[in-house]
Formats: structure tokens, C-alpha cells, sequence
């Protein structure tokens, strides 16, 4: 007998998500992934002068504003004609790179880790570590004064490392939470790191259209250099060894596969190693049919979104993002989300580390890959690659950024001024490779100010519904054949939409590229 | 309480680097640490719930430096409720909303963070499951409960509600777009529940860590009737917001030498170059950012170059726009702005009082004495 569940909030991601599931026989049979909040963001910078643009579109997402901030100012530099100079395009790796750093670390601690680790172990802590027994006296001090929020309640399972009968044992458990503790630390270094160049974080001023504001000196370089450094040591020994531990859990082994997403796979690439944008560190490409040996090209007029189950008018079916289109229709029928579907020749594509990492395939992911099995046929990579991906892109990148660092040339230029003329009419993009994923931000200019503005984030494409083919976006796809033992306590459906570090505020918003302003904004 | 037994003594001095770190007043540290005693027999349970937000409030809260973070959610506060942080998921995270308010009424702190839509009968923003039902392609499933419903449903039980940030406390950006959604700020939606339930604002874009702990300490003391809250008049804390940032301006020697920043290139190690210019809105924002800095105090806008754009005064951002172009018509009497208003439609008028050695430049004329103060 079939059975929906509906899960709402998915808390320990970014906004406002729901996840409906059908299970049958104790596996999900039909997924529903839904937006469930909208704002309206791109129609506030119509009519404005075109530098808002990027202090307003950083603020789509809290989580990742250096990623909205970076691809508005890589959208201006393109339709300002600027060019950056090398200590401009260096600064803005750099940033980014740190970003990567402190949300790869929060999601894997702070958002994922305790859908693996049972907390409630801790109190039965035997090892003589000083800092894990003070953490044992307090969480034992919590859960005996019957206040032990915000870690319990929870979904209860068997399989957690720690749990009675589960994996690992509350030692493990325990040095895990420790973890958890020193990442909130570290994730905060790696602010401190983009605050250095950009001013402060969350939402920063440094990235302007033409370059960046702060000029590398002496003192700012050894100040970014000292917390990499930091940072750099303790990715390596703790949150890699982390990763591996997990991956390597018995119990969690069906999760190695389990959770693909159908082997349609997307990154636009970043990290430009040159001035022309030709050399990436993280490349461009696409991967379709799960043929991951295969990388294809990326074209961006292959890009369509259909809103046939999205809360949006007909008339915003199947348009490429550079003349999108998004009237609100809350009455329509089978919608059931504020996400659209956008598809790349038809298909639903995963964006995010997974993607990007199976593009570049590096040594150390395909170490990774053959430790864990996942070359031998079916090359399925479910939830646990993408925490695997993640780590590897750390790793990758503590490494790159220290040489990056050396090529920053104090009293060299870091902005072009052309950045400064707008034009009457203009057009430019920016497609860019934040933390989640491929993003795409698109900006029209006319009578020098913000005509159209339009962004594809990652979660638009991994959260989205059916398109009009009735193809399921990617997290609805991943949660087919996924194990519900206990219909009470889905832990594995959210484990699994957790792995794709879900954004929902950057997912939902909304554009007029026709029509400017609230006055024509139809409501139905 | 297991564990270590903490004495007075312990408390005073945890209160003191308390405040100080907060930058509270000194006069409040026995208010405080007899509120911390209190906290640590049984911490005040915090609901943060979220509107039409972005998450920065939150991410920023997680930047929390001295308190840290982790000290701040084992040993100050309960968090019952927070969707980023909390373990639960779906029905048992509301479980975590439903003991609280039946056990905890008329105690715990409401947080919100953004605004909160009421338009389509607040459909915009929804989280957790209603009591109706929907159609789910053929499937009958709990609809979609708004957050407009989970206000009603918490406000009343709620010692005091903390708007979060700016676009809870004002609408900011997502509230310039109240046409269509009816994004409404959290002070108008409460004042609607119980029009007597204490509400005070942190602004900011994101709020500072600092501004949202110490204005929740602040209101937990005056609810314990140890203390008052000193709100200037956009009902924020004056411990964070009384002064504006161009009073405490790093750069002001800059500005008052007309010495100002036109080309990024031009960084100077010799001198600091004042960001007016560039669109700085620190003449007209109050907030204290140029002494507390942010993440670990480590930089601050301006100290990236970057002009400040208000995002801590309830003009940010439609009023405000465009954030790179200089304010018009600021008053400023000889160095000492005294006022604060502004609008763009008068940007045609001449500018008064601005700076003078501003004005000068804006003329292309030099200032005689290009080392002296502003006029006076």
C-alpha cells in the first residue's frame, strides 16, 4: 500500500523547502521536490543604475552572496566592456575560494553531519581527551536538566554512528561532535579570510564592476595567507579523515550509489586562470546519460525552463534565461513550486560539486572513486560522492590558493574604470561556479539603467519540478529507490536531499523582461 | 545542573567580559551576570523562525565572536527552533515549536528573520503543514502553512519578539517589493496580534552578531524589570545604533581634507581616502560599525574601500539608491551632521552645507587650508 509522506520544513539547508515522497514496499517510488517562498528579487533593480545590481543580487541568498555578488560583477564587466586586471581576476579567486572553504565546511558539519552522528552518544564518552570530556559534561548537563534543543527532537534511526548497536561507537561519535564544535571556528576563519579583501561577510562591498576595491598590500596578503594556512592543515587532517570515515561506514555503503540523479551532470566552470577566461581551474562542461568518461561542450541558447508544475503563468513555458519571463499564478493547476525547471536540451542537470568534480575528474577524486568502488559498473554516484566531491574541491583548493596568493602584485592595478562608463544600452553575463553549483546571472541595460535582469542558480536546476516532458528535476529523481524503513523517521530522504546543499531563496525569484515595474506585475 | 558549579564571583566576571565584548554598559554587569546565573539554571527558550528571508541574519549569527556560537546555543540560550541549526526535520523539528508553547508560555524570545508576506493569503512564505488539505497531481496531501498563520500562533505565547535584520525590522529589499507579495515587517504584523507585546528591532543587512545578541540580552533584562531598553527611534538599541557611522569614521580626517577616493586604483598607503563620493551613506546611517567592525573585527566596509550603503538605516535600499552615486542633499552643520533625512527627489537642489571642502571640489576650486578641518 502506497503511502505520502510529506516533509516540511526541510530544516539544515538554506530557506524553504518541502519534500513530498510516495513509499511502497519501504522505498520511495515518486518524489516531489517544492519551493515554497517567494520574494520577487530582480524586478527591485529594474530602472535603477546598474551598479546596484550586485549589492542587491548578493543579498539573494545569505548563504552564498559572494557567489550572487561575483556573477553580478563578471555580468557588468561584460556589458561595461571592462577588463580586469590580473590582481582583480586573482582577488575574486581568491574570495571565492574562501567561500567555498566556509560553506563546504558548513554543510558538511553544520547542515549534514547530524543525520549521521547520534549525539545523544556523548554522554557516554570514555576517552581522556580535555576538550571532548568538557563537551560530554555539558551536552550530559543539557540532557539532564530536559533541555537538550536544538539536537533533539529528531528522526530517530539505528544507523547512526554511535546509536546502540550502530556503527562506530560514542568514542567516535563523540571526537565527531568535537568536530562539529572546532568547524564552527574554522568556517568563521574562512569568513574572516573574504572580510580581509571584501570587507565583511555575510554581504560585502569589494566586488565592483571593472575589478575589486581593496588593493593587495604586504600586510592583507599575510593575513589571508595565516588563516589559509590554518585552514589548509586542518581540511587535510580532520574534515577529509572526516569524509572518509563516513563514506567508509558499512551501514551507509548502499548510499554510495543510491541517490544519483539520473547521470545528467552541468558545470559552467570557474576559477579563470587567464585573462581571457579560457583556462579554468574548475572547467566548463556536461555530462549527459551517465556517460561521466564522455565530457561534452556547454552551449547556453541549449538551456530552456519550463514552468508547466511551477506557480507561473503559460506564457513563461520554454524560454532560454536571457528572455525569461515569470508571472506568479498561485491557482494553477499541478504546480507545485516557485522553482521552475530549467533543462539543458530537454534534460534535468545536476549542477554542484559532483558535477563540476566528475568534469575535472582530479587525481584525488578518482583515487577517491576507485577506493570506495564507484568505477566498477553501474557508475551511479549518489549521496555520499557528493560529500566526497565536496572535500575534494577543499583540498584542491588550499593547495591552488596559497599559489594564487604569490601572484598578487602590490601597487598594480585592480580595477578598470571603463567598468565606471555605462553604456546606453548594453548586454552582459555571468556565468560563474559557485559552492552549489553552476550560476548564471544576465543583465540588460537601456537608457543606462538596469532594463532586465535575470539568474539561473544551482538549486533552480537540482530542487526543480517536472518540466512540461514530465521529466523530474534531479533531487526528485536522486530520492527514487531511496530506503524508508520507518515511514515516522525518514532519515534517508533527507540525508540524500541534504547531499545536494539545497539554496531555496536563491532558487525563487522573478523577472519582466518585457515589462518594467510593480504597476504591470500581474497576480492572479 | 551537573557538572562545574559556577560562583557569583565566576558570574560577575563572565558578565563583565560579557558587556564589554558587547560593548554594553558597565552599570549593567550585575544585572547581567544575575541574569546569566539565571540563564544557566534554565536558559530563555528562543523560536527563530524565518519570513521572507535570505539567511543572512543566521549565517552572520554563526560569526558570533566572544560569546562564540557554540557558547552561545550550550550555555546561554535554548534554541527550540532554528531551521538552519536544529537537528529535527519535518514533523519533528515542529514538535520542538509545540512543547515550547504549551511549556513555555509567556517565556520564551520570538526571533524572525524577513518580513512576512500577506498577500494570497500568505502563500508567499510558507513552512511546516496546515490543517487543510491539497491536491498533489492526484495525491491528497497536508497543504502549505503560512507564516502569517505561525505568527498568530506564537506572538501571543511570546515574552518578546526580536525582529532580525533589516527586512524584518523594515521591509529592506525584499519589503520594496510589498506590491505584490505584501511583504509586511514583522513590528506591523505584531502590533496587529497584541498590540502591547514588546518588539524591538536589530537593523542591518545582515544584522551584526553583536547587535542581535546583545539586543536579546538587553531585552531579557528589561524583562526581568533589571534594566531599560534605550531605543532610539526606529526601536533599535542606542548600544548599537545611537551614533552615525560618519561621527566614528576612521576616514573622517579624509573627508573633513577633501580628500576623497575617485579611482580604486589610487590606494595610497600614506592616506586613507574618504568614500563620500563613491556613494557612502554613512552621513545618514546610525550604526557603530566603524568601532565594532565585523567577522572577529577584522575589516569593515569602508575599510575595504567599499562605501557604506545604510543597510542598518530603514531607507535601505530603495531610498538610498543608487548606492554609488554621492548623497545630494545632506545637511551637515560644519563637521557635526545633524540631519538625517535625505531624499533623491530634491537632487536637482544644491547641496547644503556639505562638507565645504566638498563643495569646493564640486566647483573646481580648491580649499585654501587643505589641512584644516570642515568649515565650521
Amino acid at each position: 500500500m502506497a503511502q505520502v509522506i510529506s516533509i516540511d520544513p526541510v530544516t539544515r539547508i538554506e530557506g524553504h523547502l518541502r519534500i513530498d515522497v510516495e513509499v511502497e514496499g519501504g522505498v520511495v517510488k515518486d518524489a516531489w521536490s517544492s519551493g515554497t517562498m517567494f520574494r520577487g528579487y530582480e524586478m527591485l533593480i529594474q530602472g535603477k543604475h546598474p551598479w546596484d545590481a550586485q549589492q542587491v543580487m548578493e543579498r539573494i541568498c545569505g548563504v552564498c552572496p559572494l557567489i550572487h555578488g561575483t556573477a553580478a560583477s563578471y555580468a557588468l564587466d561584460d556589458a561595461t566592456k571592462a577588463t580586469l586586471p590580473p590582481n582583480a581576476r586573482i582577488i575574486r579567486n581568491l574570495t571565492l575560494g574562501a567561500n567555498y572553504l566556509q560553506s563546504h565546511i558548513l554543510h558538511f558539519y553544520h547542515l549534514a553531519a547530524l543525520d549521521y552522528i547520534d549525539i545523544t552518544a556523548v554522554p557516554k564518552y570514555s576517552g581522556s581527551n580535555p576538550a571532548l570530556i568538557l563537551l560530554k559534561d555539558k551536552i550530559s548537563a543539557l540532557v539532564a536538566a530536559g533541555d537538550p534543543y536544538p539536537f533533539l527532537p529528531r528522526y530517530e534511526s539505528p544507523d547512526y554512528i554511535g546509536a546502540p548497536g550502530g556503527p562506530g561507537d560514542p568514542n567516535l561519535a563523540t571526537e565527531l561532535v568535537g568536530h562539529y564544535v572546532q568547524a564552527l571556528e574554522m568556517r568563521k576563519k574562512a569568513q574572516e579570510m573574504l572580510s580581509i579583501f571584501y570587507g565583511r561577510m555575510p554581504s560585502f562591498v569589494g566586488t565592483i564592476p571593472g575589478g575589486v576595491t581593496q588593493a593587495p598590500n604586504i600586510s592583507n596578503i599575510a593575513a589571508f595567507r595565516a588563516r589559509l594556512g590554518e585552514l589548509a592543515q586542518w581540511v587535510n587532517e580532520v574534515y577529509l579523515q572526516d569524509v572518509l570515515t563516513v563514506a567508509q561506514v558499512p551501514e551507509y555503503e548502499p548510499f554510495l550509489r543510491a541517490g544519483d540523479s539520473g547521470g545528467n551532470y552541468l558545470a559552467y566552470g570557474g576559477f579563470d586562470q587567464d585573462q581571457k577566461g579560457g583556462e579554468k581551474f574548475f572547467p566548463r562542461g556536461t555530462i549527459v546519460n551517465g556517460d561521466v568518461l564522455n565530457v561534452q561542450g556547454f552551449n547556453e541558447t541549449k538551456i530552456a525552463e519550463s514552468v508547466q508544475y511551477s506557480w507561473y503563468t503559460p506564457d513563461c513555458e520554454g524560454l532560454n534565461p536571457k528572455n525569461g519571463k515569470t508571472d506568479p499564478d498561485l491557482e494553477k493547476k499541478d504546480a507545485y513550486s516557485f522553482i521552475k525547471a530549467p533543462r539543458y536540451e530537454g534534460k534535468p542537470m545536476e549542477v554542484g560539486p559532483l558535477a563540476r568534480q566528475l568534469v575535472k575528474k582530479p587525481d584525488a577524486l578518482m583515487n577517491l572513486a576507485t577506493k570506495l568502488g564507484l568505477l566498477t559498473p553501474p557508475l551511479k554516484f549518489g549521496i555520499i560522492p557528493r560529500h566526497g566531491a565536496r572535500v575534494i574541491e577543499a583540498v584542491l583548493l588550499v593547495a591552488e590558493m596559497d599559489k594564487w596568493l604569490d601572484q598578487l602584485v602590490p601597487g598594480e592595478p585592480i580595477w578598470d574604470p571603463k567598468g565606471k562608463e555605462i553604456p546606453d544600452a548594453s548586454y552582459g553575463r555571468g556565468l560563474v561556479e559557485g559552492p552549489r553549483g553552476a550560476l548564471g546571472h544576465w543583465i540588460q541595460i537601456g537608457d543606462q539603467k538596469t532594463k532586465n535582469y535575470q539568474a539561473v542558480v544551482p538549486t533552480t536546476w537540482n530542487a526543480s519540478p517536472r518540466d512540461k516532458d514530465g521529466n523530474k528535476g534531479p533531487i526528485e529523481t536522486s530520492l527514487i529507490g531511496i530506503p524508508v524503513p520507518d515511514v515516522d523517521n525518514p532519515i534517508n530522504v533527507v540525508r540524500c536531499v541534504r547531499s545536494f546543499d539545497p539554496c531555496i531563496a536563491c532558487a525563487i525569484h522573478i523577472i519582466h523582461p518585457e515589462h518594467n515595474g510593480v504597476k504591470e506585475f500581474r497576480v492572479i | 545542573m551537573t557538572g562545574k558549579t559556577v560562583s557569583r564571583r565566576q558570574f560577575l566576571k563572565h558578565a563583565g567580559a560579557t558587556a564589554a565584548l558587547l560593548g554594553l554598559s558597565e552599570a549593567m554587569i550585575p544585572q547581567l551576570a544575575k541574569a546569566l546565573e539565571e540563564l544557566a539554571a534554565g536558559k530563555p527558550p528562543v523560536i527563530w523562525i524565518q519570513g521572507q528571508n535570505c539567511t543572512g541574519c543566521s549565517v552572520s549569527f554563526l560569526n558570533s565572536n566572544y560569546p562564540g556560537v557554540a557558547d552561545l546555543v550550550l550555555n546561554k540560550l535554548s534554541v527550540r527552533y532554528h531551521p538552519n541549526v536544529m537537528a529535527g526535520t519535518g514533523q519533528t523539528a515542529v514538535e520542538a515549536i509545540d512543547v515550547t508553547l504549551k511549556d513555555m508560555k509567556g517565556k520564551y524570545v520570538l526571533v524572525v528573520e524577513g518580513p512576512v508576506p500577506t498577500k494570497e493569503n500568505g502563500d508567499f512564505c510558507t513552512f511546516g503543514l496546515g490543517s487543510g488539505k491539497k491536491s498533489l497531481m492526484g495525491n491528497e496531501v497536508p497543504n502549505d502553512k503560512p507564516i502569517q498563520e505561525w505568527m498568530n500562533e506564537l506572538v501571543p505565547g511570546a515574552a518578546a519578539v526580536i525582529a532580525n535584520g533589516n527586512c524584518a525590522s523594515f521591509g529592506g529589499i525584499p519589503g520594496a517589493n510589498s506590491g505584490v507579495t505584501g511583504a509586511t515587517p514583522v513590528p506591523k504584523i505584531v502590533a496587529k496580534i497584541d498590540s502591547k507585546k514588546p518588539v524591538v528591532n536589530v537593523g542591518g543587512c545582515p544584522s551584526h552578531p553583536d547587535w542581535f545578541v546583545g539586543t536579546v540580552l538587553e531585552a531579557l533584562l528589561f524583562l526581568q524589570g533589571k534594566g531599560k531598553l534605550n531605543l532610539n527611534e526606529n526601536n533599535m538599541s542606542k548600544t548599537f545604533f545611537g551614533q552615525l557611522i560618519h561621527e566614528n569614521c576612521e576616514r573622517r580626517a579624509a573627508f573633513d581634507a577633501g580628500l576623497f577616493l575617485e579611482d580604486w586604483n589610487d590606494q595610497s598607503p600614506d592616506m586613507a581616502l574618504c568614500m563620500f563620493k563613491m556613494g557612502c551613506k554613512g552621513p545618514v546611517t546610525y550604526a557603530d560599525c566603524p568601532t565594532r567592525r565585523w567577522n572577529s573585527k577584522v575589516n569593515w566596509c569602508v575599510g575595504a574601500n567599499g562605501p557604506c550603503h545604510g543597510c542598518a538605516s530603514p531607507d535601505f535600499y530603495q531610498l538610498l539608491s543608487p548606492l554609488y552615486k554621492p548623497l545630494p542633499n545632506v545637511n551637515f552643520a560644519g563637521i557635526t551632521p545633524a540631519v538625517d533625512t535625505l531624499g533623491w527627489v530634491a537632487a536637482g537642489a544644491t547641496a547644503v552645507g556639505v562638507g565645504a571642502h566638498y563643495l569646493y571640489k564640486q566647483l573646481g576650486e580648491k580649499p585654501k587650508e587643505s589641512t584644516e578641518g570642515g568649515e565650521k
